[in-house]
């Protein structure tokens, strides 16, 4: 083995061109175990990809800071890995340290953090730490799901790096990622995320942390090339997500035997338990008993203008259809609204709920400016088309209302148009008007994409697709029917075929929801992945509130059936009937709220075990409320959003 | 492939702008790794890295010493110095002159009416070796009391004293090169990977290259425990049953090293007549190791061509501290283990500077490791002082352990604090609180104005931290390293040997005396009290002075990333680079006859042991993360987010018994106080202990006894009983919150 010859004469043009002494941190002394060993490669990794991502003479300047020069690792143009040895990291924290000051690191961003999980009974007791920062994926899930394209995986070294200068801190690839890489950073409104220390591999240097680690458990080199002195390079560790969501670039030695069953300090109600083929999955960890709980305050969270975007997004686009696809339709107890006053009106609602729903997804960003950004990664990214999706909706719809006021009567009240006029507008709105649809349906089905995020079993389910739809049906329909009925009995006409059609849709989208949400829990009790552990938090901690919502949603359905089969029979009428529709459009509004903000409180990523105080969600908390995160060395933002 | 953008922008990295790097030793523990400060083009310390080409530490750091550029501006710094009339008035920033005036004028006042030894002095392992030097040449020299000690009995006495009584000084005999030649290594109470990661690493490298057995003895399941090849799960308090039991093993089976018995140590028939008691039937009862374990252990350890021992707090912090550390060099001295590569007895000292005050400072004896009983060693001082050797008292005053009592029976009416925080560091807190409210002077030296101790102060002198001065470190092998003053000091804080060089003229003796200007003349004052020469006589056994220095320079040091001792000139004369790996290693130890002694060492069972009202061992120990009570590390983020608060370890079972859950609080109750704690359930305890990090202020200290060690008079911290109790957790929390005001 071969150190990198680290003061080639070639590299004095880097030297030459650095501006500090913090980058390319090249020093007369260096010990051999911070050297990368250049000890040739394999072809391609375990998962078939290839180890050498270009030539050598294709890698380009990475242009760090101003310095043109390219180094002279001859292996610049290999995918590069951590080797992390489990039965060796004393949990002692210098990686994170010499990361945090390598890259000036506030204490609450770290780009590399150390958790544990532990078994067995004193003295038989085992601790197994583990170091965790980017992997460098094969498949970087973070790069794809990126609106912005702040990601770049290089040629050089296969290193994924982020550009927070790019980044709007909308905090998706924080989603994505099965490893909690990026970090969000809630005060600076950005992401940030290891970048390798690509400068000291450009001097045959390895990477800051794992220079600093004490206890010989964290190496580098080129993928699959076992270090020296290491026997395993495994892709599977416990605790450690599943390899195949983003091949990651980490290999891993642990041989110690460790007990069955292996526990998280953290508050996750996760644990680790071996299986027969000696693999470790998760399973649920009872942590917080078996009481149902209601937990109202705790529904709370920074995702709550996510909540209102979604929920205002899929009303509008309920509505619109709704009263769109009837009047198309020729529907007659939808469309003798099409052309009376409350029919603009109505549309404008459309509008203002998505502008309304847009808004609050924008003010969800850390960087709100930025917002024009996210259209940067339509290829990839299922957000980009979700907010291409909604936007061409809110301006298709927006320009169906232009071009339909025309032939409005009450328009026409005033100003006679002339009948090619009105034509062309017609047509013009029912063109605006199929793309207002198109586009709502392109921008439904991403958001439905969005949250199929493997890294995050408990929305990773076909029911994020039918609670979307079964709101956006049930949803739009009772705005329909809150706008409509009343409108019916000023004109004192007669309502019950509207409200037969509207409840009966309403119905369906409950009833799409519901059984999702049925098929959803089943799949998640029975479950080996964090998803089971989030339905054990819906049916404990917020026990009481999912009960609530459920039982809701069951009358809720029984009303509309019963609503319908009124209608049918004529049997309603007045405003006899307006109060029990209001009666039910309150309940199904708390319904979707509840029910939303349930889907993200209690999502449980894959994310790496965290310690005690660090990385523990419960700690996190508590710190917040009794004031101790007002410290900054405490190391955690005040309050998240 | 997926590659991203296909124009690539340019990578844009942190800078944090270092222009130079300045060498320096750290700060914190007693590693002593070489350090190197960068400074941006400011002047401002940004970062630190470790030195590459240094032998301690080959270019590794702890998480402290990667963040230790932020002690400079951590908050809580002391600006300037502060005064007041009584302890419950506001604070007045004041000029140095008036400062000083004040502290030298109500010392005087209280000697003269209760007489010199009124003023206690309380000093440090922190300050540099050559203010060590001159605060002892102040106190014992110009001020005069004989009640004077550093915070370094609460971490080493006890190693201290063990080491003079087996071999007739103190002075750690092994290195941690011993870890490349060892055949079997012995650890008491000595949690590695968190107390000492550097050294730790030493190992882990010395291991990587050649396995040899660990033993690791500790009542909790460390990580080192976990490594360990082999675990004992001691009782706690009972490592001396342990040590007797596994001597008595040796003699028993005939594994001791005759030859050297014979050469080298006294006092064997008496030693053997005592292990004889401690059959390892009879001592597995006690200290709860099984008897075949301990057999298999000291057959391993005695087999082995060389094995070495270390220990940390877990020996020195009990009642047994001093004659648990004599029972290791008996184990050592048996099987012929000592002064040879891989075989001795090494304690791992504490603070950066804890050898340094032992060395030099004065507090138990007189510098260069003199004895105030020795006629000789007071007339040498007092001639290169310049001062009456009547001056001298002819036996060692108060350790800093019995200065508090004496404060709490009135007998010490001042007392001066430097850089030690007793408030959070000593045992029974609520009795130190008392303690200091009965002072009629109390002034505390610290870089830190926030320090818990600064409550019951009439004086406050803002020092100088780290590298804002000059000045050497002793480590735990003997390596006297440097700091190279990197920055001037924050505000208007001073150098800590200025501020005792400027009291000392405020006394006339004082002022007839010479003082060096700068820490380069201290340490050259130094090195002629370092050998023997026409004015010093050599050591006891008529060798050449042991603690010699005299063939360093500063320049030296820093061009060996350390030296250690002895280092004498003639060293220096033949070209010599490197210091002195080990001690006695001729077989030649420091009692007037050259021979160890081999001491019987009888276990009396005197802990607060668990009991029905009181039925869980409390335990303490530190946290990786963490330095001590916290003023430096309690303020940096990217230590303290890993422990921001107080909590204990308790096994689940126990946990389930008491209604205690994972993160709630609890409240601890002893029979000296209570604690409010959050609860951590880890398997890594036993069932009837509790374990609690020591740096927290108002948390373990609160509870523990302190039970203190004849010889050493270092407290028992380790060892007491507490209950649990539970408590209301929203008034827990507002308590926790408010006791951590950093």
């Amino acid at each position: 083995m071969t150190s990198m010859q680290i003061f080639d004469p070639s590299l004095d043009k880097i030297l030459e061109q650095k501006n500090s002494l913090s980058v390319f941190p090249v020093r007369a002394d260096e010990p051999d175990y911070a050297k990368l060993k250049n000890v040739g490669s394999q072809e391609s990794n375990c998962y078939g990809g290839s180890i050498p991502l270009v030539t050598l003479e294709e890698t380009e300047s990475l242009r760090i800071n101003g310095v043109e020069a390219i180094g002279e690792n001859p292996d610049r143009n290999k995918q590069h890995a951590f080797h992390f040895n489990a039965d060796n990291c004393i949990g002692c924290h210098a990686c994170e340290t010499a990361c945090s000051e390598k890259n000036d690191l506030p204490p609450h961003i770290s780009f590399r953090s150390v958790g544990y999980i532990e078994g067995g009974t004193y003295p038989s007791y085992q601790r197994m730490n583990i170091s965790m920062a980017c992997n460098h994926c094969d498949d970087p899930v973070c790069l794809k799901g990126c609106p912005t394209r702040a990601y770049t995986k290089h040629e050089e070294f296969g290193a994924v790096i982020q550009d927070p200068d790019i980044c709007f801190g909308c905090g998706y690839c924080t989603w994505v990622c099965p490893y909690n890489a990026p970090q969000l950073d809630t005060e600076a409104g950005q992401v940030e995320k290891c970048n390798m220390c690509v400068d000291r591999l450009e001097v045959g240097l390895k990477p800051a942390c794992v220079s600093a680690c004490v206890g010989n458990a964290l190496d580098f080199g080129v993928v699959e090339n076992t270090p020296e002195g290491r026997e395993q390079i495994a892709t599977q560790l416990p605790g450690f997500p599943d390899p195949d969501i983003t091949k990651p670039n980490i290999r891993f030695e642990q041989s110690s035997s460790l007990p069955r069953e292996m526990a998280r300090t953290d508050s996750a109600p996760v644990k680790y338990v071996r299986q027969a083929d000696g693999q470790f999955k998760p399973a649920i960890d009872r942590k917080e008993g078996t009481k149902k709980h209601w937990n109202f305050a705790r529904l709370s969270s920074r995702e709550n203008p996510l909540v209102l975007f979604t929920l205002a997004t899929q009303t509008a686009m309920g509505l619109f259809i709704t009263l769109f696809v009837a009047a198309q339709l020729g529907s007659p107890a939808l469309s003798v609204l099409a052309g009376s006053a409350l029919y603009p009106l109505a549309i404008l609602l459309v509008c203002g709920l998505t502008g309304l729903g847009l808004f609050m997804s924008t003010i969800h960003l850390g960087k709100p400016m930025r917002f024009y950004r996210g259209f940067n990664n339509l290829r990839h990214s299922p957000v980009c088309r979700e907010g291409l999706g909604i936007l061409l909706f809110m301006i298709f719809a927006g320009l169906h209302l232009i071009a339909s006021l025309p032939a409005n009567a009450v328009i026409q009240s005033f100003v006679v148009l002339p009948d090619s006029v009105l034509l062309t507008c017609n047509s013009v709105a029912l063109v605006c008007g199929c793309l207002a649809t198109l586009a709502a349906c392109t921008g439904l089905y991403y958001m439905y994409r969005c949250y199929r995020i493997k890294a995050r079993p408990f929305w990773d389910h076909w029911q994020s697709a039918s609670a979307f739809t079964g709101n956006t049906i049930g949803l739009g329909a009772m705005l329909a029917a809150v706008l409509l009925v009343p409108a019916a009995l000023v004109e004192r006409s007669d309502y019950s075929a509207l409200l037969m059609v509207l409840s009966a849709l309403v119905a369906v989208g409950i009833a799409l929801e519901g059984i999702g949400l049925l098929v959803h829990s089943r799949a998640m009790k029975t479950a080996s992945h964090e998803g089971a552990a989030s339905h054990y938090i819906q049916t404990t901690t917020f026990g009481k509130t999912y009960c609530l919502r459920n039982i809701l949603m069951g009358i809720n359905f029984l009303c509309l059936l019963a609503l319908t089969a009124a209608c049918s029979l004529n049997l309603i009428s007045g405003a006899g009937g307006l109060l029990m529709l209001l009666g039910v459009a309150v309940s199904i509004f708390l319904v979707a709220v509840t029910g939303r903000a349930l889907f993200y409180v209690l999502v449980i990523p894959t994310t790496m075990p965290g310690a005690f105080f660090w990385k523990n969600k419960a700690f996190e908390q508590h710190a917040r409320d009794i004031g101790l995160a007002d410290f900054p060395q405490v190391g955690l933002v005040p309050d998240g959003h | 492939m997926l590659f991203g953008r296909r124009k690539k922008n340019p990578i844009k990295l942190a800078d944090k702008g270092v222009m130079e790097w300045k060498y320096a030793t750290c700060s914190y523990c007693s590693v002593g790794c070489s350090i190197e400060i960068g400074l941006n083009s400011e002047g401002r310390a940004v970062t630190t890295r470790g030195v590459g080409g240094a032998d301690v530490n080959r270019g590794k750091l702890c998480i402290k010493g990667l963040s230790e550029a932020q002690i400079f501006e951590a908050s809580g710094r002391g600006s300037e110095p502060l005064i007041r009339g009584k302890i419950f008035e506001p604070w007045q920033s004041c000029a140095w002159d008036e400062a000083l005036d004040k502290t030298a004028d109500e010392f005087k006042r209280i000697q003269e009416k209760y007489g010199r030894d009124a003023v206690a002095v309380v000093s440090t392992g922190q300050i540099m070796t050559e203010e060590f030097y001159t605060l002892g040449k102040l106190v014992r020299g110009v001020i005069g009391t004989n009640n004077y000690d550093g915070n370094t009995t609460l971490c080493m006495a006890s190693a201290v004293s063990g080491y003079k009584r087996s071999f007739g000084s103190d002075g750690p005999p092994g290195c941690y090169d011993d870890f490349e030649h060892t055949e079997c290594l012995l650890a008491f109470g000595s949690n590695l990977p968190e107390q000492h990661p550097i050294i730790y690493w030493r190992l882990k490298e010395a291991l990587d290259k050649r396995k040899f057995p660990v033993i690791v003895v500790d009542p909790r399941v460390t990580m080192f425990a976990q490594f360990a090849d082999i675990h004992l799960a001691i009782t706690p308090g009972t490592d001396l049953v342990l040590l007797n039991a596994l001597a008595h093993v040796i003699l028993d089976e005939g594994l001791q090293d005759v030859e050297y018995l014979e050469q080298h140590c006294n006092g064997f028939a008496q030693m053997r007549e005592l292990v004889q008691l401690y059959n390892p039937v009879y001592a597995a009862k006690i200290c709860g190791i099984d008897e075949d374990t301990i057999r298999n252990v000291a057959r391993l350890y005695a087999k082995a061509d060389s094995a070495m021992s270390i220990w940390t707090m877990g020996i020195n912090q009990s009642t047994h501290g001093s004659d648990g550390v004599c029972a290791i060099n008996n184990l050592n001295l048996i099987t012929g283990n000592m002064g040879k590569p891989g075989g001795t007895s090494l304690s791992i000292t504490g603070q950066c500077n804890a050898m340094g005050t032992r060395e030099w400072s004065s507090c138990s004896g007189l510098p260069g490791y003199r004895q105030l009983e020795n006629e000789n060693h007071r007339k040498e001082v007092a001639a290169v002082w310049g001062v009456d050797p009547a001056l001298f008292p002819s036996e060692r005053g108060l350790a800093q352990t019995d200065i508090f009592p004496a404060i709490e029976a009135g007998e010490i009416k001042a007392l001066w604090l430097v850089a030690t925080n007793p408030m959070t560091s000593m045992a029974n807190s609520p009795r130190i609180r008392k303690t200091l409210e009965k002072l009629e002077f109390c002034v505390v030296q610290d870089s830190y104005q926030d320090a818990e101790s600064v409550q019951y102060a009439h004086v406050f002198l803002p020092g100088a931290v780290w590298a804002e001065k000059e000045g050497c470190f002793t480590n735990t092998e003997r390596r006297v390293n440097i700091t190279r003053a990197s920055q001037p000091p924050f505000a208007q804080s001073k150098p800590d040997g200025w501020i005792f060089t400027q009291l000392a003229r405020r006394w006339q003796r004082g002022r007839a005396m010479q003082w060096a200007e700068t820490p380069e003349q201290t340490f050259e004052e130094m090195k002629r009290l370092s050998c023997a020469d026409g004015v010093n006589s050599p050591g006891a056994n008529g060798s050449p002075r042991m603690l010699d220095i005299s063939g360093m320079t500063y320049d030296k040091i820093e061009r060996a990333r350390g030296l250690q001792w002895p280092f004498r000139e003639s060293d220096a004369q033949q070209g010599k680079v490197v210091g002195t790996a080990r001690l006695y290693s001729d077989g030649e130890f420091q009692f007037p006859d050259g021979k160890a002694r081999l001491l019987a060492l009888p276990y009396i069972e005197n802990n607060e042991l668990p009991c029905g009202d009181f039925p869980f061992w409390l335990n303490s120990g530190r946290v990786v993360e963490h330095f001590h009570t916290r003023t430096k590390t309690g303020k940096i983020g990217n230590c303290n987010k890993f422990s921001p608060t107080a909590y204990m370890e308790i096994n689940p079972d126990a946990a389930a018994e008491q209604g205690v859950e994972h993160m709630q609080y609890v409240r601890l109750v002893s029979r000296r106080g209570d604690a409010i704690v959050l609860a951590q359930l880890t398997q890594r305890v036993p069932y009837n202990m509790v374990f609690i990090p020591f740096h927290f202020h108002e948390c373990v200290n609160r509870l523990s006894l302190g039970l203190l060690d004849p010889h050493s008079r270092q407290p028992a911290f380790k060892q007491s009983a507490v209950r649990i109790e539970a408590c209301d957790q929203a008034e827990a929390a507002r308590t926790n919150a408010a006791m951590r005001t950093f």
